[in-house]
């Protein structure tokens, strides 16, 4: 993946692009909004991460010109400002998901990866499969190996969301965001006990193990 | 000393006092000058007409008896005194009555005159001190045959009696001006003195002795109120003050625990030569430190925002049933996990205005807490419910230890962590938190205590509720 990082701290920038090669991206630096600007119209990138606050131009106005040009390069807005009201006019301006500093790399990789995935040309899916586990979206039915799980309807948004982001890693954060639509951070782990709750019902009478754990990350759905 | 003298007569009181001394006196002089005006116009009318009854009956009997008769009238009235006064002239000089001579004065269009003349004395003809000059107000007929007649009326008595008044009235209008600037004086005089006292406490503030309270002689007048207002917002200040220090020292004693615990690790880490395993595990648990850490400084932020009232929460109409049944089905397997039963018992179809992102978080916060504190075996409810004040009420109560009635005010301040508690992890703002975002809702955080039975290590346990008003009927 080809991903611009349009931020004004040389230290940050640097931070995310070193984690971001190592993960097998390319990754490219612009300094500030008029630069990331010339850069993202001159290349084709498949995810801008575009710091809020920065000199000459800031974030918000910088992706509000490119969705002027139908540039629609999904974006990840970072800011250090972190409050509901700054989200959503950052998802207004047209970014695509908003991460708070200081943020794990982890979790940002995890979002640019799911943010990239995104790109795929919407095709109406109404089935998800992975492996032998497949779901099938009209009919609200999961099934492994031939035999239909029950799920709740909590549960069964979870592992759709896990399904769509097969094989990458999703966040706990993501999952409270995604799933649950909660901004905040509960301190206990919530989310741990509902993972463990959908893996008795997914994997737990079958053999092989599909949802996993990611130490230091998140979960991982992968056949 | 000079400069406090001049201070007062600056004061608005003294300009107010002095204003309206003026406009007293002026009306005054204004209302007595016009009875003034009245009386002495009245006292020439009554003259003049009595002259004028006076010389119609004179030209009565001069048409009846010529001369003679008015003669032997003069005579006949002037014998007694009296307040008539008499002056016929005979062509060649001659007079009669008891008016020695007709000053020369002119007459007004009406033909009256007015003059003073000399009054003999009751006493003797000769004495000349007890003479005295007295005003007489009269009207000159000339008569066929070349005599003239002056017929006239002694108003001396009236006019001084007036003109005593109209000194009396300046007089009295100068004592009130006199007395009004006295008084404006004396007011303004204690005004500066006790706004004196007030601006002293204000300045003693400002130079940082947070103590001394204006003065007070709680009559309630404006000053008093002012007083009042203004120790207030001393003790707000005060409280306020005070509050940032204990954060702030309380921000730098929770931080320490963790630093320090970090510096030990990243330490370690850097003495782990041969081991990369135990090295990679001490730089993992110094990362979940800082994560910590940020968690601490994330919730710091939220709260002075919410407390500043910065954060404009999206407040829209919500229906809190969708609220509290996520959140009942976000922690029912939390409960569960830790050997809790869990229960909810949600009522339908009530409406609030409120942020559902802030609301699930002040939910969440006090459900994690139930979580914490209840040994296993425990019961967590969480409830929806109209109270019978017609709030919106939602409670988590649990069967854990509670809180002790004494602390119950107190965990709700930043950073306070009861001693029980210390060892489990967590910052103590989530309660502050809480109660923050209750006051963003015009809502009340409630602590008292739970269903729980104390027994087998179980304690009263807590009952948590957030009460807020219901939405006004919709529109249309």
């Amino acid at each position: 993946m080809r991903i611009l990082i349009v931020e004004d701290d040389r230290e940050a920038a640097s931070y995310i692009r070193k984690g971001l090669r190592e993960s097998g991206h390319v990754a490219d630096h612009a300094g500030d909004g008029e630069e990331g600007l010339e850069m993202a119209r001159a290349a084709d990138y498949d995810v801008l991460v575009v710091d809020r606050m920065m000199p000459r131009m800031d974030g918000l106005s910088m992706v509000e010109t490119l969705r002027g040009e139908e540039d629609r390069t999904p974006v990840l807005i970072l800011s250090a400002l972190g409050e509901v009201d700054d989200r959503v006019e950052g998802l207004k301006a047209g970014g695509d998901d908003y991460l708070v500093k200081p943020y794990a790399f982890a979790e940002l990789l995890a979002r640019v990866e799911a943010l990239a995935r995104r790109r795929d040309p919407e095709t109406v899916r109404t089935k998800l499969v992975v492996g032998d586990l497949e779901m099938d979206l009209l009919a609200r039915t999961v099934v492994r190996d031939g035999e239909e799980i029950l799920l709740q309807p909590r549960e069964f948004r979870l592992l759709e969301f896990l399904m769509k982001h097969s094989g990458q890693v999703v966040t706990r954060t993501m999952l409270l965001e995604k799933v649950w639509d909660y901004h905040f951070d509960p301190q206990t782990n919530v989310i741990d006990v509902h993972i463990s709750r959908l893996r008795s019902k997914i994997d737990k009478p079958f053999p092989r193990a599909l949802l996993h754990t990611v130490r230091g990350a998140g979960y991982r759905l992968q056949a | 000393m000079t400069q406090r003298r001049a201070a007062f007569l600056r004061t608005t009181a003294f300009r107010q006092t002095l204003l309206s001394a003026a406009l007293f006196a002026l009306s005054s002089f204004v209302i007595l000058g016009f009875v003034y005006a009245a009386s002495a116009g009245m006292v020439v009318r009554r003259a003049d007409a009595v002259v004028n009854d006076e010389v119609q009956v004179l030209n009565d009997r001069f048409q009846s008896g010529g001369i003679d008769n008015i003669r032997l009238y003069i005579l006949q009235r002037t014998v007694g005194g009296g307040d008539y006064l008499y002056l016929l002239i005979h062509p060649s000089g001659r007079t009669l009555g008891n008016l020695s001579f007709l000053p020369d004065v002119q007459p007004d269009e009406e033909g009256r005159v007015q003059f003073t003349y000399r009054r003999p004395p009751a006493g003797g003809v000769d004495d000349d001190s007890e003479k005295e000059d007295r005003i007489v107000r009269g009207q000159i007929v000339e008569l066929p045959s070349g005599y003239r007649l002056f017929v006239g009326l002694d108003v001396d008595d009236e006019t001084r009696l007036i003109s005593r008044m109209l000194n009396t009235i300046l007089a009295a209008s100068a004592l009130a001006l006199a007395l009004g600037v006295a008084a404006g004086i004396f007011v303004s005089r204690r005004f500066v003195r006790r706004l004196d006292k007030i601006n002293n406490v204000a300045r003693r503030v400002r130079a940082g002795d947070l103590q001394p309270r204006a003065p007070r002689n709680y009559t309630g007048d404006e000053l008093d109120e002012l007083s009042e207002n203004f120790n207030n917002m001393l003790d707000r200040v005060e409280a306020l003050m005070h509050r940032m220090r204990h954060t702030g020292d309380s921000i730098a004693h929770d931080l320490r625990t963790p630093l320090t615990r970090m510096r030990n690790r990243l330490d370690e880490a850097l003495r782990e030569d041969g081991d990369l395993d135990a090295r990679e595990q001490a730089l993992e648990r110094a990362v979940a430190d800082t994560d910590e850490l940020l968690g601490i400084f994330n919730a710091i932020l939220s709260l002075s925002r919410l407390e500043a009232g910065e954060s404009r929460a999206s407040i829209v109409r919500l229906d809190p049933a969708e609220i509290a049944a996520d959140m009942a089905e976000l922690y029912e397997p939390v409960c569960e996990d830790d050997g809790l039963s869990f229960a909810s018992e949600i009522q339908p179809g009530l409406a609030m205005l409120g942020d559902r992102g802030l609301l699930s978080q002040a939910l969440a916060n006090i459900l994690d807490n139930a979580v914490k504190y209840t040994p296993a075996g425990g019961a967590v409810t969480l409830r929806l419910r109209e109270t019978g004040e017609g709030m919106i009420e939602f409670s988590v109560t649990d069967t854990g230890p509670g809180i002790p009635d004494v602390d119950r005010e107190r965990v709700v301040q930043r950073f306070v962590r009861l001693d029980n508690s210390r060892s489990q992890p967590g910052s103590g703002l989530g309660l502050s938190l809480v109660q923050a975002i209750a006051d963003v809702h015009n809502g009340r955080f409630e602590l008292n205590e739970g269903p729980g039975v104390v027994a087998d290590g179980h304690g009263p346990g807590l009952r948590a509720s957030l009460c807020f008003p219901k939405a006004p009927r919709e529109a249309g």
